[in-house]
């Protein structure tokens, strides 16, 4: 039953976007007006809507400042909930069949960039990043020859952003990129003869990384200490041999026997199937008391292992600190963990786990918003959102029309979903040494903001800024360019230059020594040379300190 | 002796105050190199017993994942313990190193221990052990910290740099370099690592030593060294400062290196090693005298196709590292460079059908001219399920601490005998403070 339920709903949300493709209502919001409209809300500031933008984004605009400071906060979520989620995999789907699957996964960056950049659904496709960096599979490794599977599995996630998770614990379990990424696939029952005994990868990781974590915790995310002051492990080696058990059975889709089950572009895109022989059927004493009798099938089996870890009490502060950490603050205080949690065990309405909720609790958070930002609030921008956040100030894209930055996983730390294996490329817990460190914060965007990484990612933005960009004449048909035109026009004013690449980068905010600096170098440069100085003016304010910061 | 750990982890920072000192400045200049495999390798596949019982044991509980005796490279240890080894057949570079260098050594059994324990005391919940075996992430920071159940944050390297940071004042680039990102390995109090490309540091493209570029570069420094509200502003800022101060001197240098006339293969590990050997080369031009390098290889965690994967794998080791000891007789360097392994864990001796899971303790490689090679150190283990130290599924509870290991390490760089508690904090729980597996 969990199976067809499954499917189900792997159907409609195909169904829903193929639908969507053409239109992507725009500026949603001019939709027809509730009959009797509230009072209007005071006006939001500049600072306040790009903050708020540059959570729930790929980067705050101009014009998308204005249309969250009309909608205000809280109608802006609503339209962005509305919308239809903006795919992968019929992208890659209308290109012919490549020689190699994996010269696909190129194509697969385009569309992550096309949809990031561009797509309508900003909200949706911000949290699809975000469950891609804790629901973590990567194309480094063998998921390079699945590019119709990870796109897929992308969908998947950008189609439970705001649905529950109880079901997007279901179907990250049985795609087939997970699968293959954490050894489910092709698990099988025990054979004591040859000394088989069923994989422990995904039962491990699934308890560790997607759901419940190591260690008890409160409900505001903080360890649970036992009797000897230490804290208290969620499980045991016996736990996860257990859940192994569970997790018995499964394969490609569609294929005549276990034995026979051959990836194909098809079954790397659909759930994967039981094959009841392999399933082991014995008794498993799972969390929390839970006992799955001897003798089920491996659906009923699997339905009973999730939901034993869906109820479990830290799946609300693990999944708060997660998410909050991905969109809004790197150090959220427990008040803040403890609100967003609350609203994990119970949306109000009596459900558990609904992420639509969790999100716009997130957001709406009043330690998301701050009057005056203090030191240890906001977070560091990892480097693809500052350069997605770049793209769409600066409407960027290519003659031939893709977005494929194939230089994404050596400049930018990997392109996603590509993590290093298993762990996300920053752990929740990374603290830089120095301040952070010693003040016991957190900054897991730090992890990957080494000496090495910030040199590429500077250079990379001095590269986009004076060579990529619509005054260049040596353009390659595939390079992505920035549009400075507007900037070239007004270069000879060193004020309305700064003012106006500030007010497309930054909601027109920025250092006096960050100004300064702008102003001494254009100094330096020929008044006539306008693309020159636009240049210089995008590349110090892409490359500064205040710029990688998201308040 | 517990306690003198205790308190180091309440205060790291006055036990290295007092201690830092007294380094007198080093003469001499000694590398060591961690080679991190990342995802838990399968050691028990790397030296494997070749015959009579203990292959028998082997092949018992290894059943279609045991690589057959017949294709084992044979290596003879200088000090037999009874049973015969070999290699996997992907490794003839590291037989011959151990074979006909005499410059590699394998330390057996070797894990994460705060204490010596038995099955009996595992097995009932009475053993003190390192918390969350067994798991990636945590056993990575155990070995790259060898905190115990504290929260210490820097890693042994770290402390390290730190204990030795009176000894190379000169040293014009940090003693903690990572070719392979930021790691716990390198995180200290007082110094700070450098992280470098797999070929080196990267240039600032745009700064130049004259004219508008050397303004830009002027102006860049200023921003980033400009007061910031927020702590990530800051560290950030930090990281720029530092990139911006190393690139050039440090890639200059290199630049200048001559050439190796060894080859290294083509390979992330390989150009790493490749580097690391370049920077050894120019270790005069920057002063140092003291050097730890992180260089590192993925895709360990062989949970399926193990059979398809391992020769790869570590045959991808092999050759490494073979090349990198080669680097160093070409540079004159063997005898004051120590290339060593770490890993997650080793993996189980059962089979999951076509791979195996994250299991305790293995085996690690020591390889350099001050190695006493073509020896395995400590006790290798009879590969039997259900054996004396399988706690379960073929997870072998190691007899060797990792402290003991890094102690080792350590005291051969040159940290006095009396820091290396600070080193290792667990090292006081163990009789035997030195591995000699270095001379």
């Amino acid at each position: 039953m969990a199976m067809r339920r499954q499917l189900a709903a792997w159907t409609a949300l195909i169904a829903l976007t193929l639908g969507a493709c053409g239109g992507g209502a725009s500026g949603a919001g001019d939709g027809g007006s509730p009959p009797a409209p509230p009072p209007p809300p005071p006006p939001i500031s500049d600072a306040e809507a790009w903050r708020f933008l540059n959570q729930a984004t790929f980067g705050a605009t101009p014009a998308a400042a204005d249309e969250f400071k009309r909608l205000g906060a809280a109608a802006w979520i609503d339209a962005q909930m509305a919308l239809p989620a903006s795919l992968q995999l019929p992208f890659l789907q209308a290109l012919p069949a490549p020689q190699f699957p994996f010269e696909r996964q190129a194509d697969r960056l385009d569309a992550w960039f096309r949809n990031a950049v561009n797509g309508e659904d900003q909200l949706r496709q911000r949290v699809a990043f975000a469950l891609s960096e804790i629901f973590v599979v990567s194309q480094q490794g063998a998921l390079v020859s699945y590019p119709y599977g990870l796109a897929s599995y992308y969908d998947m996630l950008a189609g439970h952003a705001f649905g529950n998770y109880r079901e997007l614990l279901e179907d990250v379990t049985l795609h087939p990129a997970m699968g293959i990424y954490l050894s489910m696939l092709g698990n099988e029952k025990p054979d004591p003869a040859l000394n088989i005994r069923p994989d422990e990868n995904y039962a491990r990781e699934l308890m560790q990384l997607f759901s419940i974590g190591l260690v008890e915790l409160n409900a505001d995310g903080s360890v649970r200490l036992g009797a000897d002051d230490q804290p208290i492990p969620t499980y045991d080696q016996a736990t996860i041999e257990a859940y192994a058990h569970v997790y018995t059975g499964w394969h490609f889709a569609g294929a005549p026997s276990f034995e026979l089950a051959f990836p194909n572009a098809f079954n790397q895109t659909i759930p994967m199937q039981l094959y009841p022989d392999y399933h082991d059927t014995g008794e498993k004493r799972l969390l929390s008391g839970v006992v799955l009798p001897a003798g089920q099938t491996g659906e009923q089996d699997l339905a009973g292992a999730l939901d034993s870890l869906f109820f479990h009490p830290n799946v609300g502060p693990f999944v708060a600190i997660r998410l909050i950490q991905r969109l809004t603050a790197s150090n959220p205080s427990p008040g803040y963990v403890s609100r967003v949690a609350a609203v994990f065990d119970d949306n109000g309405a009596g459900v558990r786990g609904d992420l639509g909720a969790v999100v716009r609790a997130i957001l709406l958070d009043p330690e998301a918003r701050p009057a005056a930002p203090g030191a240890t609030d906001g977070k560091l921008k990892e480097p693809l959102l500052r350069l997605t956040q770049l793209w769409r100030a600066y409407d960027a894209r290519s003659a031939s029309g893709r977005r494929s930055l194939r230089a994404a996983g050596v400049f930018f730390g990997g392109a996603p979903p590509a993590a290093p294996p298993v762990f996300n490329f920053s752990g929740p817990f990374y603290a830089p040494p120095g301040e952070i460190r010693d003040g016991s914060l957190v900054a897991p965007e730090m992890q990957i903001a080494t000496e090495y990484q910030n040199t590429l990612v500077t250079n990379y933005f001095l590269y986009q800024a004076f060579g990529l960009n619509s005054a260049s004449d040596a353009l390659a048909e595939d390079d992505v360019y920035i549009d400075i035109d507007d900037e070239v026009e007004v270069a000879a004013d060193t004020d309305a230059l700064i003012d106006m690449v500030a007010a497309k980068l930054t909601g027109g905010e920025l250092s006096a020594t960050l100004r300064a600096e702008i102003e001494t170098m254009l100094a330096l440069l020929p008044a006539d040379d306008p693309v020159l100085r636009a240049a210089e003016t995008i590349y110090f304010i892409a490359s500064s300190p205040e710029f990688a910061y998201q308040r | 002796m517990l306690k003198a750990a205790a308190a180091f982890a309440a205060t790291p920072g006055a036990a290295f105050a007092q201690s830092a000192g007294f380094v007198a400045p080093f003469s001499d200049y000694r590398a060591l190199v961690c080679v991190f495999l990342f995802g838990g390798n399968d050691s028990w596949n790397m030296l494997v017993p070749a015959g009579g019982a203990e292959y028998n044991a082997y092949a018992a509980s290894r059943q279609n994942l045991a690589v057959d005796a017949a294709t084992l490279l044979p290596i003879n240890p200088l000090t037999p313990d009874g049973a015969s080894y070999g290699l996997h057949p992907s490794m003839p570079g590291v037989q011959s190193l151990f074979e006909d260098d005499g410059a590699a050594a394998f330390v057996a059994n070797v894990g994460p221990l705060l204490r010596p324990t038995s099955k009996a005391e595992v097995l009932a919940g009475a053993a003190n052990l390192p918390p969350q075996l067994f798991s990636h992430n945590d056993q990575q920071d155990q070995w790259h910290s060898l905190k115990g159940v504290g929260t210490s944050r820097t890693g042994w390297a770290g402390r390290v740099a730190d204990l030795i940071r009176g000894g190379v004042a000169e040293q014009r680039m940090a003693t903690n370099v990572s070719l392979f990102g930021a790691t716990l390995f390198q995180s200290a109090d007082e110094t700070t690592a450098y992280v470098m490309g797999p070929s080196g540091p990267v240039a600032f493209e745009g700064f130049g030593s004259e004219g508008i570029l050397l303004e830009q570069r002027r102006a860049f420094e200023r921003v980033i060294a400009a007061n910031y509200n927020s702590v990530y502003e800051r560290a950030f800022a930090a990281v720029q400062r530092r990139a911006v101060a190393a690139a050039d001197e440090v890639g200059a240098a290199l630049e200048a290196a001559p050439a190796l006339a060894t080859a290294f293969p083509v390979s992330l590990l390989g150009q790493q090693l490749e580097t690391v050997a370049r920077l050894i080369a120019v270790r005069d031009e920057l002063a140092m005298q003291r050097q730890v390098f992180f260089v590192a290889a993925g895709g360990f965690d062989s949970h399926d196709n193990q059979n398809e994967d391992q020769p790869g794998l570590l045959g991808g080791v092999s050759e490494a590292i073979r090349a990198f000891y080669d680097a160093t007789v070409e540079l004159g360097v063997a005898e004051q460079v120590t290339a060593f392994t770490q890993s997650d864990f080793a993996r189980t001796l059962t089979s999951n059908g076509d791979g195996t899971d994250h299991a305790w303790g293995g085996v690690q490689l020591v390889v350099g001219g001050a190695v006493r090679g073509r020896e395995i150190y400590g006790s290798y283990p009879v590969l039997e399920i259900d054996g004396d130290v399988d706690v379960g599924g073929g997870r072998m509870i190691p007899g060797i601490a990792a402290d003991q290991y890094a102690a080792t390490l350590a005291r051969w760089f040159g940290v006095d005998d009396a820091d290396l508690d600070l080193v290792a904090p667990n090292l006081a729980n163990f009789a035997i403070r030195d591995l000699g597996f270095l001379a």
